[in-house]
This record gives C-alpha cells, sequence and structure tokens, in this order.
C-alpha cells in the first residue's frame, strides 16, 4: 500500500510541478472557449463590409417593400424555422447553426431603361463579374401570382444571404398581398410585428437556450479532451519507462497491478487537481459577473458532480487502454499510431453527442450512453440536456466501472510482459498469449 | 544470519520464450558473505536468470529459495538489483529520485533521507543532490543507479554489469564499495562477461554458455585444478632461446611478453636457469594461474 502511494505521489508531484501544467492550466480555458465560440462567431461574421444587391422589379411596385425588409433588421428573428428534428422538451433551439447572421444590405433599385431583360441580365452579370455589386435579384412581372423570382450571386454558397434575400422578398409578398386584399397598411405592419422566443427547460426552469448548448457542447468538449490529454500522458510516462527501462527496477519492486493503478490514480489526480482551479476560477468569473450584462452560463453543481465522475470514467477506460498500447510499443511515434483508433473511438463520441443534443432520448442517444467508449461524453451530454431516468445514469456508470475494471486487469498482466519486452512492437497473437499466461 | 545456510538456491529452474530457452535446468548455491560471479558472454541467460531471482518473472519449471523461504513478493524487498540496461527519471531530481526508489523498497522517512545524504557523500555526489538527473554525466548517473540498488541496505545485491561505462577512478571507487558490502556479511551476485573482474572480486563462480551451466565452485579451486604450467616470461635477448621441445610446448607472444606453455613435467625452473645462463636479462618471469577466460574458453570448446 505504502508503495501504491509512492508510486502515486510521484507521478502527481512530478507532473504538477511541470510548466506544462500551468500552461495548460491557463490555456485550457481560452481553448475550450475558442473551440466552443469562435466558429459559432466566425459563422456568423460577414466580412468584407454589407451585401449589395441589385433589384430588377418587373412588378412595378414591389422594391420599395423588399428593399425595406432586406435593410430592416427588425425582422430579423421572426420567420425562424424551428429544427426539423425538435422532440418536445427539447430546450436548445438556438444552436448556431440556426442562427441567422447579421448581414447588412445596401439596396439599388436596376431599372430597364428600355434595354431587354437579358441586356439588364447580361449588364448585371458584369458589374457582379466587376465587383460592383456581390449579386442581383429578378422580380418577375407575374411575381404577386406565385412566379419564381431570379437570384443570382457571385457566392451562391453564401446560404445566409440567400435565405435572408428569399425570406425579405417572401415578407414583402406578403404585405403587398394583404394590403392588395384591402387590409390597412398600418394593420399589416401591426400583424407582421414580430416577437423572440423566450426559452424554458421543461418544468418552467428558466434558461437561456444558447448558454446552455454552449454549456452541453463545452462540457463535452471538455471531456474529450481531457481524457485525450491526460490519456496520453499515461502513454508518455509508460513509454518513458518502457524505454529507460526503469520498468525492470520497478518490477524488483513491486507488483505489475499496483504499480500502473499508482500511475493512473496519479495523473488523474493531476487532472482533478487542474479542473478544481478551472471550477474555482468559473465559479469566482460568475460571482464576479453577477449582475453586470454579461452573463456566464449557469451551472448546477449536480452537474460539476456528474461531470467528475463521467470524467474519471472515461479516463480510466482511455488511460488503460493508453497504458497498455504504450507496453506494446518501442518508441513514442510508434505509440502514436497504435494510439489512434482509440482516438477516433473518443472523437466519435464526441460527434455523436451532436446528435444527441438535438434528440436526447433517441434511441440512439440510449445505447451510445450505455457503451462505454462513448458513455464519457454522451451521457454528460445527455444529463445536461434532458436527464434521462436515473436508473439509465446507474447502468452507463456501471458498465462503464465494469469496463475499466476489467480492462486494468487484463492490461496489468499485458503492461508487465510487454515493459520488459524490447527491440520489437508485440503483435496482437503475442499480446493475446500474454494474458493468457500471466 | 547462518554461515552455513546458502542465501540463495535455484534448484533445477528453466525458462524459456516460445521457442527459445533462455535458461534450461539451472541449480546453484549461493552463500552470505561472499561475491558470486554469475559469468557467460552475452545472450548466455544471464539477465534471464537474474529476473527470475529478482521475481521478475517466474520459473517455467524449478525452485528458487532465497533466505530459506520461496520466493514471493515480500522477498523483494530484501534484494538490491542494479539492472545491466540502466533506467533513471531523466527529469527527476537526484535526491528525489533516490527517495522514490528508496520508497518503492518500503524506506521512508527520515531514516531515508539520511541514508541518501550518506550514500550520496561516499560516492561523491553531495553536490549534485538537487540538480536533474539529465544534468549528470553518465558515469554520475550509474553511481546514482548504484545508491538505487543499495538504499534500502538489502541482504542480497545483484550487480549486472556494474563497472560497464565508469572511469578508473569510478571502478575502484565501486569496487571497494562491493568489497565493504562483503564484509558486512551482504550476498552479492555479480554478472558480468568481463573476465578480468570477475577473477578480481569474485569468491565463487558460476559460469553459463547458451543457457545451460558450464561450470561452478569456488574460484581458488577451479583455478587451481586448472592450473596449466606455463610462464608469463619478459627478456631481452634472442627468441631462439625458447626454440627447446624439451620444455617448451608452445609460444605466445603479447606484446613484449611471452606466454610459454612447457611440456607436462617440466619444471620452469629449467627454463629460468637456462635463460640465465645464457645471459638473457630477465625482467619478468611468472607462473600463469588458468585465467577465468581461458578456462570458459576450454569450457565452450568442449561443449561443442
Amino acid at each position: 500500500m505504502k508503495k501504491l502511494f509512492a508510486v502515486i505521489k510521484r507521478e502527481y508531484v512530478q507532473r504538477v510541478r511541470t510548466k506544462f501544467f500551468v500552461i495548460a492550466t491557463i490555456l485550457g480555458p481560452l481553448l475550450l472557449v475558442g473551440f466552443t465560440v469562435v466558429p459559432a462567431v466566425m459563422f456568423g461574421i460577414k466580412a468584407g463590409g454589407p451585401t449589395r444587391i441589385g433589384i430588377v422589379d418587373q412588378t412595378g411596385k414591389m422594391y420599395a417593400r423588399v428593399a425595406q425588409e432586406l435593410v430592416n433588421d427588425r425582422t430579423r428573428v421572426q420567420t425562424r424555422k424551428p429544427p426539423q428534428s425538435a422532440t418536445p422538451g427539447f430546450n436548445n433551439p438556438n444552436a448556431p447553426g440556426d442562427r441567422e447572421p447579421e448581414t447588412s444590405f445596401v439596396v439599388e433599385e436596376v431599372r430597364a431603361d428600355g434595354r431587354s431583360l437579358d441586356q439588364v441580365r447580361n449588364d448585371l452579370d458584369a458589374r457582379v463579374a466587376r465587383k460592383e455589386l456581390d449579386g442581383f435579384v429578378i422580380l418577375p412581372p407575374n411575381l404577386l401570382n406565385g412566379e419564381q423570382p431570379e437570384y443570382s450571386a457571385r457566392n451562391t454558397a453564401d446560404l445566409f444571404t440567400r435565405t435572408k434575400v428569399e425570406n425579405s422578398i417572401n415578407r414583402a409578398l406578403r404585405s403587398q398581398r394583404m394590403v392588395e386584399n384591402g387590409i390597412d397598411e398600418k394593420k399589416v405592419e401591426q400583424m407582421s410585428e414580430p416577437i423572440s422566443l423566450r426559452t424554458s427547460g421543461a418544468g418552467g426552469k428558466e434558461s437561456k437556450g444558447e448558454s446552455s448548448f454552449f454549456l452541453v457542447f463545452g462540457l463535452g468538449l471538455l471531456i474529450y479532451m481531457s481524457v485525450l490529454l491526460y490519456g496520453q500522458f499515461v502513454l508518455g510516462a509508460v513509454i518513458e519507462e518502457k524505454e529507460t527501462r526503469i520498468a525492470e527496477i520497478l518490477f524488483s519492486s513491486m507488483r505489475s497491478f499496483p504499480l500502473m493503478m499508482g500511475k493512473l490514480i496519479g495523473v488523474s489526480l493531476v487532472a482533478l487537481t487542474q479542473m478544481s482551479i478551472w471550477a474555482i476560477a468559473f465559479l469566482s468569473l460568475s460571482a464576479w459577473l453577477a449582475g453586470s450584462s454579461f452573463t456566464v452560463p449557469h451551472i448546477p453543481p449536480l452537474i460539476f458532480v456528474y461531470f467528475v465522475i463521467f470524467f474519471l470514467m472515461g479516463y480510466f477506460i482511455y488511460a488503460t487502454v493508453y497504458a497498455v498500447v504504450g507496453s506494446m510499443v518501442t518508441t513514442t511515434q510508434e505509440g502514436g499510431q497504435l494510439a489512434l483508433p482509440i482516438v477516433l473511438l473518443l472523437v466519435m463520441g464526441f460527434y455523436l453527442s451532436f446528435n444527441i443534443i438535438r434528440s436526447p432520448n433517441s434511441s440512439l442517444a440510449f445505447w451510445a450512453s450505455m457503451f462505454p467508449f462513448f458513455a464519457p461524453i454522451t451521457m454528460l451530454v445527455r444529463i445536461v440536456t434532458e436527464t434521462p431516468p436515473f436508473w439509465q445514469i446507474l447502468l452507463s456508470l456501471g458498465i462503464g466501472i465494469a469496463t475499466a475494471i476489467g480492462l486494468i486487469w487484463v492490461a496489468s498482466r499485458i503492461y508487465r510482459v510487454g515493459m520488459l519486452m524490447t527491440g520489437k512492437k508485440a503483435t496482437l497473437p503475442e499480446v493475446w498469449r500474454w494474458v493468457r499466461q500471466a | 544470519m547462518d554461515s552455513t545456510q546458502p542465501t540463495l538456491i535455484l534448484d533445477r529452474i528453466s525458462k524459456s520464450f516460445g521457442d527459445f530457452t533462455a535458461v534450461s535446468d539451472l541449480s546453484l548455491e549461493v552463500r552470505p558473505g561472499r561475491v558470486f560471479g554469475l559469468i557467460g558472454p552475452n545472450g548466455a541467460g544471464k539477465t534471464t536468470t537474474i529476473r527470475m531471482i529478482v521475481n521478475i518473472t517466474a520459473p517455467d519449471t524449478g525452485t528458487i529459495k532465497l533466505f530459506g523461504q520461496t520466493m514471493a513478493t515480500a522477498l523483494q524487498d530484501r534484494i538490491g538489483y542494479l539492472p545491466e540496461e540502466r533506467g533513471l527519471y531523466k527529469k527527476m531530481k537526484v535526491g528525489e529520485q533516490l527517495r522514490f526508489f528508496a520508497e518503492l523498497k518500503d524506506l521512508h522517512g527520515k531514516e531515508a533521507d539520511t541514508r541518501i545524504d550518506r550514500w550520496l557523500a561516499k560516492l561523491q555526489l553531495s553536490a549534485w543532490k538537487d540538480k536533474r538527473t539529465k544534468e549528470l554525466s553518465k558515469g554520475m548517473q550509474q553511481k546514482v543507479q548504484f545508491i538505487t540498488s543499495v538504499i534500502h541496505d538489502p541482504d542480497l545485491l545483484i550487480l549486472d554489469e556494474p563497472f560497464s561505462g565508469l572511469d578508473p577512478v569510478n571502478v575502484d571507487i565501486m569496487k571497494d564499495t562491493i568489497l565493504e558490502l562483503k564484509s558486512e556479511n551482504k550476498t552479492i551476485i555479480l554478472s558480468t562477461h568481463q573476465m578480468e573482474i570477475a577473477e578480481k572480486l569474485c569468491d565463487d563462480v558460476c559460469m553459463i554458455n547458451r543457457s545451460r551451466k558450464v561450470l561452478d565452485g569456488k574460484l581458488r579451486d577451479i583455478r587451481r585444478s586448472r592450473a596449466r604450467n606455463a610462464v608469463a616470461l619478459r627478456f631481452e635477448g634472442s627468441d631462439a632461446l625458447l626454440n627447446d621441445p624439451e620444455v617448451v610446448a608452445n609460444i605466445r607472444q603479447v606484446g613484449d611478453e611471452f606466454e610459454v606453455l612447457l611440456v607436462a613435467g617440466a619444471d620452469p625452473q629449467v627454463l629460468l636457469k637456462r635463460l640465465v645462463d645464457t645471459g638473457a636479462v630477465v625482467t619478468k618471469f611468472e607462473l600463469v594461474e588458468a585465467s577465468l577466460h581461458d578456462i570458459f574458453i576450454e569450457e565452450v570448446k568442449k561443449a561443442g
């Protein structure tokens, strides 16, 4: 027992003292914010100034309305479509992918002035090519009766601009039809007054959909990054001991099981230390920002507990596999290659969580959160989005813990033989023989 | 400890890896207060044998008894082991490193610190205690490694090629230390392929070649039984003087010396007298005992 403690102490002290630990502790949250917020923001930013759209109005009466809709900002929120796969209880309608980015428009009416439509079109194309315009719309004479308008732009991949143009035309069309059907212009305005959703979680809890999405995504990402990072710490540590032949002295002093456990526990304590620092920093930041206009997501304390539990489960599963890999190979490079499938497994769990955020109670979500290699991320995502029945959480944990124990048991057998074998990478049949013989 | 009871008994142990037999049917006894040489060429099975003694691996067949008990994990704390391939944590400070390895041998607290300081002083490393291990020269690292093997005051010390990579000054320090431990009635197993070192330090030897024991016993007995009628000789005069088939069976020149194998039963004094009589100036005349090197070569040849 004292020897186990000695191994834990060494792993912990030697790692916490490094510059790397300090840097990772400081940079970690920044990276996390970077990975979650930046892509969403990047998606929304339209670089290079307002979009210049030319409008050819063949109806002779639609230009003013369409231009107003395009330029006017108040209409931004109202026509959002609900996510198609939304299920009851889904509380994150404001996923970043759904958000229309802030795009400003400069609109210009293009008159035919005696030219034929083809000529007008050619001239506009030329102007788009000269970059005087970004795109143009041709509203056909029969627009009000359903004839399709034509949109042409330099960048047709810019879906946001396209959607915005389409929505604006539709809104303008609706207003025009109402007016033509005898509804007073003022009434039309009143009737078109937009609202935005006030989002709350099921059960009436007030929550902010957007920050909740970031919370889920952030927690999933944090588990993913931490398990990967600390798993690779274990990989590196094992390879170091094998390369430098320290393993021989270690095994002449203690059994492989406590040795490996000590290593795993020591590194896990480093991870927990780092996370505690983050948690304290986060809570202080929340307290400091309380009352100001800038809010950080509110995280229920229970989520912290679940986070730590599922992180540890993921860590012990993956780090154990990493330890086995480390004992099988001879160099760090080989270790990186052999560990690739493990990383892919972790990445799969992470990507599954995107689907699970949308439908946290689907059968896919259920099975993904029972599979021990995915569960650390997927079950946590389910808990945060829409907490599943408690028995499911327990079952997932049970499977995970059993898997971890089984892996550690197998691993410590491989570890002992692998660590003493030098010169070449072990093959899988060899490893299987070690498991049976040890 | 009763000096008549062997510290270690290997009873017909064998170990194979797949088709490769590393150790086969090896038996030996190691007595306390003696330096036991495990000698043989690289790949003979020395390291595998040692790994079984320190309980890193178990023999396929046969038994190992240490301090009169069957091998078990608890006995590991009474063994000190310096492996052939040295390993230290490069980034750890020397003092912390020693402390860690002491704790692995169940030596903790103040006692551990005191002993670390004492050993560092003894091997002239005190100034390096707070340096990272990678800043040390190879020889110094080797001495640190040696300390890890003796820090817990083991009753059995196993040294696998302890002198490789050491400069002559440090070789002497190491030799003195080993002899000192021997005088404290510790049992020392010295594994080496350098026969000259074994000759100087060992009381008993066991030679192994290709997984099998070739020869074992007290070094003195072995050498006496193999004594050949040979003379190491250096003189000024004509080489032709040695050309006497009645006395000289074979001549081998080594540098400016001759190693002369005499005809069986011939008296070395006859040769000396003859040389002196002819007016040669003899600067060296020494009866040669069989070297471990020669004995080993002979045994290996015999085994085919």
